[in-house]
């Protein structure tokens, strides 16, 4: 039955006078019988009184909407909990006093009165608060039970706690600062166990924390705070109305409605030490209104607790000295820093600085230090990086500068290692949108990860939802170097995505581009191609010239696929794709930092292709953009300094590349202060500036400098400090300091045994330099035995027709041959010949070098044709002068 | 029961949020934030009188700068909140029958019951369901009944909502409104 013809005959006939109605209903139903019936009995009810339809609403409304608590004689019992009485009323909700009737268990539970959850969420209540009852540990308060009430009110059963609010018992047992500091430490290790697991409080205020008579520190409410909206937290209800009293615990973050994490529970943290320090909260919101309280948290700074200490007469004040209250200044401020990215990273890098500050040992935190946030240029970081290992390792030779094929030369298990540490520290950032940390943290981080995997595959019912986690997990799978589950979490992210019918295809291609990204990172360049090719051909069909997303992604996925044959060594079809990509990049400029990121691979690709100019303009313009954005004290800034520097480097204008790095330096050490380790990395490149320039005493004390720096930051056994230690002894063979060189050599090998096993080919690279001392120092039968025992090494480690191998065998063939063993000799040497001469180019000087070494062999043999072939060979490939 | 339950033609707003997830999360906030509010007004006076229409208002006061409504206009938020006002009722009125036949006795029952609030209760779920039944025949014009009566949308907020003249808005209104008048009619 038609619902218009209905309306359009009611409407026609319902105010027509009586005597006329029934030959129009007639009329209209044109022999429809139904249909007449139909419009009869609609007419007739047009005259009923409906009263629930037709009066107001509002007294009837009124008392359905009344929910009046229960009086106080019937305390209700929900499940196997009676309540018992009522212990206090908070913001939150009411706490009574209860019992568990089958296990005669005391119990403390929790109502939410003003939390109404909608029938959706109610469902995901459960879930959650099964993840809150995991929560074992001796100072968080233990969460029993929770559901919801008939009517959507959320209650909680927890383990009973009799004890002082935190602040209270501080006071009345008159606790020292050392007293304080020891239970603000449990605190914080409670809430670190909770970070473990992935919950986070957002509700951390000495109210929550009480300490029973015996000292315990006890946490309560943990996550309850997620279930009821910001602005109802910790507010107070009298009988006359509504009092709001805006949190003092409360984050900028959550006071603006914004993401919380991990950052969220350090400032309240820091807001409690203050607290506990000074005796008095570091913002006085009580007399404001909560629109002014709310400005105040986002702009206005405190004052350093030790001022507030001092003005509040508390008891802290006289115990201590001024240079420990400056410790407190900082560590109070860092916790309590209004951008989330400069306070502390977790509660462990706040637990740590607590513990140096009782130990009387400088404290992390750095007054001036801002903060750094991962950014797209990781990868440029670690191709620089690469390449200074690269050149590090290799640069052990006979002594001239040389140029090899960085493309096959580079070593897969350097880069790795290389990799695997850079990135667990920015998958930290990641994670708490902070600072680089040590890689002690790196364990947490991937109890996160794997725990976020855990949740996405609950997520089954929300394809959407799960395809977006998986890709972010993938994300972080990849930075921490684990391509594997990183390919697997992004597969999965693929299938979820189709799962949930959605026909975004840009989403889809997004998600291609990081699996071809990822796959490059692997090596699996067949993959790769599959994954962007197909990326590619989804975004073509979306693509207009209006449409900026998609042709930003269409760029970021040509850049991939130049940055896949630069990693094949393809340079030129790679400079041609990423100049595409470049032209490809919508003029509205929709996001900087992938327009100075495509440039600087091609910089890169044009640096590696040996186009040093081409290269150098390109980063220059890579450092406008950058400047733009970030101003000169950036890191990011000194990143590209340090590429401009390699590339004079290169060059051979060793002059230019110490300025370029010497400023890179100098941001470093604002940065970070002058002990980290990135400068380290950036000392040692200098160190080689200065080498070339043959500043050996000057080399040696920048080199020494940055393995200072290394020693500690990754202690006596790691990779780091073994590659400075080349350097360092590279430098001492320059200018003849034997017995230095040797020590450095021989620690060298020592250090690479313990950081990655005895039969790893670095430590046969230590080796071979220290036994090119030996032939420097011209003891050639000491130098033979040790070339035996490395060429052994590296065909073990990485085969015999390795370039290290080869490299290797050029070495022990010129040590006999110094010996007078021509035959030997010549032998090693031309075996190490074919192989090195197969992967570099011709006039590499240790291809130069064995040419002479076996002419001089073969014409001592008796052989002079074969030998005056060789030195044809070595004036062929002379350098020309300059 | 969330927006994605219900059979209904929502349309394509002029502005809001477009997805499903979205509008059930903004359902959500809604839904929750009319309860928080029905129930402030109740503590701080327990005489005073709540109109839905009030609520829908108050609530679109408070949320209107929030992020989950930041690109929703008033109108179309009223009628979302039309449907989760719907639904604290219809839930409302459910305890109330549930707690009348003695049901649940491990739950707390919040009210001292009032009879007459109780037959309102009936009224109230019967003429819920006559609407569910409306939205399969007339989904627009359900629609309609649901903003204004639950919503407490005016004629020309409803006119457009719907993007119809206030003469058509009333004329709908009237068969509707008869039709319901027939279907309860009937159930009684």
């Amino acid at each position: 039955m038609s619902w218009a013809r209905l309306q359009s005959a009611f409407d026609a006939i319902v105010d027509a006078p009586e005597h006329r109605r029934d030959a129009m209903v007639r009329a209209a139903s044109h022999g429809d019988a139904d249909f007449e019936r139909e419009l009869r009995e609609l007419l007739a009810a047009d005259a009923v009184q409906l009263p629930l339809l037709d009066r107001s609403n509002a007294e009837w409304a009124s008392a359905l909407l009344a929910d009046t608590p229960w009086p106080e004689g019937a305390l209700p019992q929900f499940g196997p909990y009676r309540l018992v009485r009522l212990l206090g009323e908070g913001g939150m909700g009411v706490v009574y006093l209860g019992e568990r009737v089958d296990v005669r268990r005391t119990v403390a539970v929790k109502l939410l009165r003003d939390a109404w959850l909608s029938p959706a969420r109610r469902a995901r209540f459960t879930t959650e608060q099964r993840a809150l009852a995991q929560l074992d540990h001796p100072n968080i308060a233990r969460l029993h039970d929770a559901g919801t009430l008939a009517n959507g009110t959320p209650w909680f059963v927890m383990e009973y706690v009799e004890g002082l609010p935190l602040h209270r018992y501080c006071e009345a047992n008159a606790c020292t600062v050392p007293q304080r500091l020891q239970l603000f430490r449990a605190v914080c290790s409670a809430v670190q166990h909770a970070h473990d697991q992935a919950i986070i409080h957002r509700d951390l205020k000495p109210s929550n924390i009480l300490v029973t008579a015996d000292g315990t520190v006890k946490l309560l409410d943990f996550g309850i705070a997620k279930q009821i909206g910001e602005e109802h937290r910790d507010s107070e209800r009298t009988q006359t109305g509504l009092r709001m009293m805006t949190p003092a615990y409360a984050a900028p973050e959550q006071v603006r409605g914004e993401r919380v994490g991990v950052f969220t529970d350090v400032y309240a943290l820091g807001v409690l030490l203050y607290e506990l320090l000074a005796e008095r909260l570091p913002l006085d919101l009580s007399s404001r209104t909560p629109g002014h309280a709310d400005a105040m948290i986002l702009d206005t700074e405190p004052e350093p607790v030790s001022r507030a200490a001092r003005a509040q007469g508390a008891d802290s004040v006289a115990a201590m000295r001024r240079s420990e209250w400056n410790d407190l200044d900082v560590l109070c401020m860092t916790a309590m820093h209004k951008d989330p990215t400069r306070r502390y990273r977790s509660i462990d890098a706040l637990l740590r600085d607590v513990d140096h500050f009782v130990a009387g040992e400088p404290l992390d935190a750095h007054p001036d230090a801002l903060s750094y946030r991962a950014s797209r240029f990781v990868r440029r970081r670690w191709r620089e990086s690469a390449l200074a290992a690269a050149l590090v390792l290799l640069s052990a030779g006979v002594g001239t500068t040389y140029t090899v094929r960085l493309g096959r030369a580079r070593d897969a298990a350097v880069r790795e290692a290389e990799r695997r540490t850079r990135l667990q520290q920015f998958t930290l950032a990641l994670f708490t949108g902070g600072d680089e940390a040590g890689p002690a943290d790196s364990l947490r981080v991937v109890t996160l990860v794997d725990r976020g995997v855990q949740e996405a595959r609950l997520l089954d019912g929300d394809a959407a939802g799960q395809a977006d986690l998986y890709a972010t997990l993938g994300s972080v799978y990849q930075k921490l170097g684990r391509f594997e589950r990183a390919d697997t979490m992004l597969q999965a992210a693929l299938i979820a995505h189709t799962r949930a019918g959605s026909r975004d295809s840009l989403t889809r291609a997004a998600f291609l581009l990081t699996l071809g990204d990822l796959r490059i990172d692997q090596a699996s360049y067949l993959g790769a191609d599959s994954a962007l090719t197909e990326a590619s051909a989804l975004v073509a069909s979306r693509v207009s010239t209006r449409d900026d997303p998609a042709v930003l992604l269409q760029s970021r996925i040509l850049g991939a696929v130049g940055r896949r044959q630069e990693e094949q060594g393809r340079y030129d079809s790679a400079t041609v794709t990423l100049q595409q990509a470049v032209a490809r990049y919508p003029a509205s400029d929709p996001d900087p930092l992938v327009r100075a990121s495509l440039l600087g691979e091609l910089a890169n690709v044009q640096f590696y292709a040996g186009h040093y100019a081409e290269s150098d303009s390109l980063n220059r313009l890579v450092l406008a953009a950058q400047l733009a954005r970030s101003g000169e004290r950036h890191p990011a800034v000194a990143e590209v300094y340090i590429n401009l520097g390699a590339t004079e480097f290169e060059r051979g204008r060793f002059v230019e590349a110490e300025r370029w790095y010497r400023q890179a330096i100098d941001i470093d050490s604002a940065f970070y202060g002058g002990a980290h380790f990135r400068t380290a990395a950036h000392l040692s490149m200098l160190g080689r500036t200065l080498v070339s320039q043959e500043r050996y005493d000057e080399a040696t004390g920048v080199l020494q400098r940055a393995l200072d720096i290394q020693q500690s930051t990754f202690g006596s056994a790691h990779p780091r400090v073994a590659s400075v230690l080349n350097e360092l002894g590279n430098v001492a063979l320059k200018h003849r300091a034997f017995d230095s060189a040797d020590a450095y050599f021989t620690r060298m090998a020592k250090v690479y045994g313990a950081a990655n096993g005895d039969a790893h080919f670095t430590v046969a690279v230590a080796l071979s330099n220290r036994a090119t001392g030996y032939n420097d120092q011209k003891q050639y039968a000491r130098a033979e035995a040790i070339y035996r025992d490395v060429v052994r090494r590296f065909t073990n480690a990485q085969g015999a027709e390795h370039m290290n191998t080869g490299i290797a065998r050029i070495k022990l063939g010129r040590s006999l041959i110094r010996q007078q063993r021509w035959a030997a000799g010549a032998a090693e040497s031309e075996a190490g010949y074919t192989i090195v001469a197969r992967q570099a180019e011709p006039g590499v000087s240790f291809l130069q070098a064995a040419r002479k070494d076996i002419a001089e062999a073969l014409l001592a043999l008796g052989r002079p044709t074969a030998s005056a072939k060789w030195t044809k060979a070595w004036e062929d490939n002379a350098p020309s002068k300059p | 029961m969330t927006l994605s339950d219900q059979s209904d033609v929502l349309g394509t707003p002029a502005s809001g949020p477009d997805s499903r997830a979205e509008l059930d999360h903004l359902f959500s906030v809604t839904y929750e934030e009319l309860r928080r509010l029905a129930s402030s007004v109740r503590r701080s006076d327990p005489r005073a009188s709540i109109t839905p229409t009030a609520l829908v208002n108050e609530a679109w006061l408070k949320l209107a700068g929030s992020p989950e409504v930041a690109h929703t206009s008033p109108t179309h938020f009223k009628r979302i909140a039309a449907r989760a006002m719907r639904q604290v009722l219809i839930e409302a009125a459910r305890r109330r029958q549930a707690g009348k036949r003695g049901a649940d006795e491990l739950h707390v029952t919040f009210d001292d019951a009032v009879n007459a609030a109780a037959t309102d209760a009936d009224g109230l779920l019967a003429l819920d369901e006559a609407l569910t039944r409306l939205a399969a025949q007339a989904p627009r014009q359900a629609q309609l009944v649901e903003s204004r009566f639950f919503g407490g949308l005016s004629v020309p907020e409803t006119a457009t909502l719907l993007d119809v003249s206030e003469s058509t808005v009333l004329r709908e209104w009237r068969l509707a409104r008869a039709w319901l008048a027939r279907e309860l009619a009937v159930d009684a």
